[in-house]
């Protein structure tokens, strides 16, 4: 399965380097891929419901072809919905990729990620009778592979291609039973999109206004300006020489034409299989990086922050089983990705994945500054990255004299690990994060922010100059934007008096009930 | 954002949108060649091979009262072999029996085969393969069992007028269509089976065409 996500991975990277070049990382569709096939639905909903008015099952192919031939809003509705159902195809596949490859699909995933399957089935199987619904020569094909799919199931007492061999005409029913299930499904579509965002805490269901409307709006001139040709009306009796395919969603259909039924049917469920085996062939080990987080009760204020930060609602808030009058934090591990946001939201530092609390990481930058920057020379400016950022970004910053500080995401950093960089002489921390929405911690970089600048709890002391610490974006395709604010970043620090370090002070750990010698122990 | 960006941003947007557009609908090759088709599609029932006879008296009554048949007949359905010739030479050659395990369903027939355009004797036959020179079949219409009275009074003459039923409803043992058409190219030609007047026919539709 890992050969199988390394291709993925590349041309991902690639395709996100270029539309991030293009558009910058704010506006970077990839990025927004499942809202964007949400905001999707949300237009074939709309155009849908206006088509529906004029389609009529008696006449299906005279109906849409009246729709197709007005030029005022039947026609484009009618191009609007079928680009609609494109852009979700693509979004949808970008998605799933996303999700594959940023292994995001497995353990407390699982549940998103099968209905995210069942959504984007569920969605082909809509798409299909959409285009049947139109009945020209392209909905014919689909129908009548559909029929020779189907009727080597032993689902019809008589085989369903039979009502397309054109000796009468094709039966209202087929046309009212296709409509149901076109109109059906979206509600089952509801129900899906419930249930895969069903784990997430704020769970992001549209794309930003400006992203959606722009895609929307862009859409609209295409369907304006590039109608989609409706083809000849089906007739049985003619063969026709091509169709008008559209070729995201039926990309498959020559070659399923080309197969037995058997042999297609068999690859739909091998590929099914395997898609529904992706959270069983990534899955992890539940230990070291991907060991769930887990709680000190003795450091655990019951704040109530973590619970607040977590973005897969992992942790809950319970009675404790000692005489203290707060509730304590408690992990579900069958919940918790092991995203370690709850170690930079926790003041005491009593929270996180084993390794990487709060403690954990003022202990590994205590050593860091111990060993690895010599008492005899001025401390560097550090960038602490996220383990995600790409090896050009790191590189470039190394080579203008940066010291590099990996930590898993930025969501886990802890903001005494800045103020330790800081007291002990670093010029100017730079913390370098995903783009917001290509966060595998889903929240990392706002939450971030929130706690450095916003007085977010678990916050970046006022004691700490905040003009010595910066946040910045790395993404793949934005190499010069890195640099530039990295470049900005040290002209401003330039300006300031060179530090003062304060190694001996020890970084004092707000609302902590116990030392900190003694909770090590 | 920089002018030279904002242009390569549209670009790309308009190019997308054109690939969009052209994939949306693109003219994907279907039935490429010229060629028309000959194609056979009906529905019907195989005949029933069976050898019927009356029960008795005493055999009735070992039986429970609703399954007291005057006539009890044991068969098979009747298997047929298509065949398919233009200008006198075979293109296809079947076998063909009834739906479902035990080939007791409708017989449903769907095959398309390519013909060249122009004009063509075609001759399509269907024959049944049993043989039934024993008169096992007309043995069925011959059993008059005895009239039943009392509760079962006029039993034995629905059951006999349903066994004829499904005897008209069948497939006969030979159905044969052999005609000259002009096939046009890329034209279905559709051959069906006339329930009613239980003959192969070309379809109205197409000769209308």
């Amino acid at each position: 399965m890992r050969l199988l996500k390394r291709p993925f991975r590349r041309l991902l990277t690639g395709l996100d380097a270029v539309l991030t070049r293009l558009y910058g990382w704010e506006r970077n569709p990839i990025h927004q891929a499942g809202t964007v096939a949400v905001a999707m639905l949300l237009v074939l909903l709309g155009t849908g419901l206006y088509l529906v008015l004029y389609y009529r099952v008696g006449s299906p192919a005279a109906s849409v072809a009246r729709l197709a031939a007005d030029p005022w809003l039947g026609g484009w509705m009618r191009t609007l919905h079928r680009y609609a159902t494109d852009v979700f195809v693509i979004a949808a596949v970008l998605h799933a990729t996303r999700m594959f490859t940023q292994d995001r699909s497995w353990g407390p995933r699982t549940l998103a990620w099968m209905s995210g399957l069942f959504l984007f089935g569920a969605g082909l199987i809509c798409a299909w009778t959409g285009f049947v619904m139109a009945w020209d020569t392209f909905g014919e094909r689909l129908a009548l592979e559909g029929g020779r799919l189907l009727d080597v199931l032993p689902i019809f007492s008589e085989p369903l291609s039979r009502i397309f061999a054109g000796d009468g005409p094709v039966p209202s029913a087929f046309f009212f039973v296709n409509l149901f299930v076109h109109i059906a499904l979206p509600l089952g579509l509801g129900a899906g999109l419930w249930l895969h965002v069903s784990r997430l805490a704020r769970p992001v269901l549209l794309p930003p206004r400006r992203l959606m409307w722009g895609i929307i709006g862009a859409l609209t001139i295409a369907s304006v300006l590039l109608p989609a040709p409706l083809g000849p009306a089906a007739d049985p009796l003619r063969l026709a020489p091509s169709t008008p395919t559209d070729l995201v969603v039926a990309w498959w259909l020559p070659i399923s034409e080309r197969l037995p039924a058997g042999l297609a049917w068999s690859t739909v469920v091998a590929v099914t299989l395997l898609a529904l085996l992706v959270p069983r062939l990534t899955r992890r080990p539940r230990e070291g990086r991907w060991a769930p987080s887990t709680v000190d009760p003795r450091l655990c204020t019951g704040c109530n922050q973590c619970p607040q930060d977590c973005p897969w609602e992992a942790i809950t808030m319970v009675a404790r089983d000692d005489d203290r009058p707060t509730l304590v934090a408690r992990v579900n591990p069958s919940r918790c990705v092991s995203c370690g946001i709850c170690a930079g939201s926790c003041a005491p530092m009593g929270v996180g994945p084993p390794g990487r609390s709060g403690r954990d990481q003022l202990t590994e930058v205590r050593e860091l500054v111990r060993s690895g920057f010599p008492g005899n020379g001025p401390l560097p400016p550090i960038a602490i990255c996220c383990s995600q950022a790409p090896a050009a970004h790191l590189a470039a910053l190394q080579a203008r004299g940066v010291r590099i500080h990996q930590v898993q995401c930025i969501g886990n950093l802890h903001s005494s690990v800045i103020e330790l960089f800081i007291r002990n002489g670093a010029p100017g921390v730079l913390v370098c994060g995903c783009p917001p929405r290509d966060c595998v911690g889903r929240e990392g970089p706002k939450w971030l922010l929130q706690r450095i600048f916003n007085e977010r709890e678990a916050e970046l002391q006022p004691r700490v100059d905040r003009r010595r610490v910066r946040i910045a974006t790395l993404s793949p395709g934005d190499l010069a934007g890195a640099v530039a604010a990295f470049e900005a970043f040290a002209r401003e620090l330039a300006a300031l008096a060179p530090p003062e370090p304060d190694r001996a002070a020890e970084i004092d750990t707000v609302c902590d009930p116990v030392p900190l010698e003694e909770a090590a122990t | 954002m920089n002018l030279a960006r904002v242009l390569a941003a549209g670009t790309a947007t308009t190019a997308g949108l054109a690939l969009l557009a052209l994939s949306s609908a693109a003219p994907l090759g279907y039935h490429a060649q010229d060629t028309a088709r000959l194609r056979l599609s009906w529905s019907a029932r195989p005949e029933r091979i069976e050898v019927c006879r009356q029960l008795s008296t005493e055999e009735q009554a070992r039986r429970e009262e609703h399954m007291r048949q005057r006539v009890e007949c044991e068969g098979v359905f009747a298997t047929y072999v298509l065949r398919v010739e233009v200008d006198g030479g075979a293109i296809g050659v079947t076998v063909i029996r009834g739906a479902g395990l035990r080939h007791d369903r409708p017989l449903y027939l769907l095959r398309d085969y390519p013909v060249p355009p122009g004009q063509h004797r075609v001759r399509v036959s269907l024959t049944r393969r049993e043989k039934t020179d024993d008169g096992a079949a007309a043995f069925a219409e011959a059993v008059v069992p005895e009239a039943d009275t009392g509760l079962f009074a006029g039993r034995a003459q629905r059951e006999a007028t349903e066994r004829a039923r499904r005897t008209r409803a069948a497939i006969p043992p030979s159905l044969v269509l052999d005609t000259t058409f002009a096939f046009t190219p890329r034209q279905v030609a559709l051959v069906t089976f006339n329930a009613e007047r239980r003959i192969l026919e070309v379809h109205a539709e197409v000769l209308r065409q």
